[in-house]
């Protein structure tokens, strides 16, 4: 398997199926005996600035602080999460609307969406 | 049957979708300044886009996936964030362009002010994407596009010489103020090859759910549909060139354009042109809207889809609700219509590469597409484009700048 081929920026789906944002980071552990390992992915704005450039990241951070809705900037996903990699998406043992990566689109779905005619029930 | 019906509706997906205010007012123009004479920059563009619509949709039945999902997954994010965020300010603009479209054929017909009408105009368009399925729209935007055969119509009325037509068709150099010439040129190839397009029709196949039984339909839909579409832009020029070009009468403001039907049609014309105009900007606005709600939500990898309640896909949904309130904006503070639907072309000319490119590798990837990757002309005709793509975003600008006053 190939890291950035086959897992980096990878469409996520839970366990129904359900879009929940795609693989933004990968965290590597370096073993002293052994070759590095998948830890966990890593999902956000802020890991994704990061990619751009450090000063996109720190921007994005001071951003974050005045209007954050997630709880956390950097949502962690373990590898002991993945169900399968398949061609074109990786499915995780979790269900999206109870991550982080659900936040914005809960807290749009509450304060926004809702208010709009025939965005209700 | 069922996929029969399909080609039906992707034909009128073509009829709506490829005629937008781009290809109105660059036709006009051509057809007023150069008669017959840059018929050929269309004929190529349209064979490029036929090209380009079919490896999309055959992108998107083959592998399940639109085009900025793959994007994003075979060129990481670092890639697409530039091309991402230029397309899609570029997108709003365009937006911006349709939905003052729409606001210049009402006023047209009421003679109120054009800024005034992009509030209504503005809600009229987020009503139809939030209230409306997928299927919905696809069925009514394009079925009242056939409206636009009103230019065909006028073509057969008028009787153009044949011969000259024929000419138009092959790229002859101009007898008077070439940079205008070239500038127009480019300006055609930007209105036909809108990025939007791939997006939204490749988006557009996986939310019908297009699986490998497809690829024909597909390449049925993309000739005749996108040749189709390229007829009424063909019709339009030849129109302005017979009624426009004689009397003197150049085109720089919507205005001048809407003479174009009034010769074919006495009475009816005027409001033949202004329903028509209205009916082809409202469809071209509303497949730019969903399509940068797509690109958006693909890239980010949220849920999405038009048939979604908008509760269901919030950040979807929020994405062309925020571009159809910049783009109405744009319009209400006094932005003329016909000067931003120039300036988009040209820039979306110039963006191309970022469109082009990478179809040159996804669609030669046999990982994804198996058996279906490019054959050497869809692959010679995509070469071309990247070339053609690389001159039009170096000369493009400095066009504008010699030429578009």
């Amino acid at each position: 398997m190939d890291l950035v081929r086959d897992v980096l920026d990878k469409q996520l789906v839970d366990r129904e199926g359900e879009e929940m944002g795609r693989v933004d980071g990968v965290i590597l552990e370096i073993r002293p005996d052994g070759p590095p390992r998948i830890e966990a992915f890593e999902l956000g704005f802020v890991v994704l600035a990061r990619r751009i450039h450090p000063r996109v990241e720190s921007w994005l951070n001071w951003l974050r602080a005045r209007w954050s809705v997630r709880k956390t900037a950097r949502y962690r996903i373990p590898w002991a999460k993945v169900q399968e990699i398949r061609e074109g998406e990786i499915q995780v043992d979790l269900r999206a609307q109870e991550t982080p990566a659900y936040d914005w689109e809960i807290w749009l779905r509450r304060n926004v969406i809702r208010h709009l005619p025939g965005g209700g029930e | 049957m069922k996929k029969w019906m399909q080609l039906a509706l992707g034909i009128l997906t073509g009829v709506g979708g490829f005629f937008d205010i781009g290809n109105l007012a660059t036709s006009a123009q051509a057809g007023a300044s150069f008669r017959f004479q840059l018929l050929w920059s269309l004929l190529l563009a349209t064979v490029f886009v036929i090209f380009l619509v079919e490896m999309s949709g055959r992108f998107a039945a083959v592998s399940g996936k639109a085009l900025p999902d793959a994007i994003r997954e075979r060129f990481g994010f670092t890639f697409w964030a530039g091309p991402f965020l230029i397309l899609t300010i570029i997108h709003v603009l365009v937006l911006g362009a349709e939905i003052g479209g729409i606001c210049f054929a009402l006023h047209l017909v009421s003679g109120l002010p054009v800024p005034l009408l992009a509030p209504v105009v503005g809600i009229l368009v987020w009503l139809l994407l939030w209230r409306t399925t997928f299927s919905t729209l696809e069925n009514s935007t394009s079925f009242l596009g056939f409206l636009t055969l009103a230019f065909v119509i006028a073509v057969v009325v008028h009787h153009p010489p044949l011969r000259e037509i024929g000419a138009g068709m092959v790229p002859s150099l101009p007898h008077h103020d070439p940079a205008k010439y070239w500038y127009i040129a480019v300006s055609i190839v930007g209105a036909v090859l809108a990025p939007y397009l791939f997006y939204f029709y490749s988006s557009g196949a996986v939310e019908d759910k297009w699986d490998c039984k497809y690829i024909g339909v597909n390449r049925g839909i993309s000739f005749i549909g996108m040749g189709f579409g390229s007829l009424i832009a063909m019709a339009a020029i030849v129109v302005a060139a017979v009624v426009l070009a004689p009397r003197g009468i150049q085109v720089d403001d919507y205005h001048q354009a809407a003479l174009m039907l009034t010769d074919a049609f006495p009475f009816w014309g005027f409001v033949l042109f202004a329903v028509a105009m209205g009916i082809a900007c409202l469809g071209a606005a509303v497949e730019v809207g969903l399509s940068m709600a797509y690109a958006t939500a693909q890239t980010f990898g949220w849920n999405w889809g038009e048939d979604l309640e908008p509760r269901e896909d919030a950040r979807f949904c929020l994405v062309y609700t925020v571009a159809i309130l910049i783009s109405s904006l744009i319009i209400l503070f006094g932005v003329d219509p016909f000067k931003l639907t120039l300036l988009t072309m040209v820039i979306s000319a110039a963006a191309l590469p970022f469109v082009a490119i990478p179809f040159l590798l996804l669609m030669n990837d046999r990982k994804t597409l198996g058996e279906h990757t490019n054959g050497w002309i869809s692959n010679t005709v995509t070469v071309l484009v990247v070339i053609l793509s690389g001159v039009l975003a170096l000369v493009s600008i400095p066009l504008t700048l010699i030429g578009g006053s």
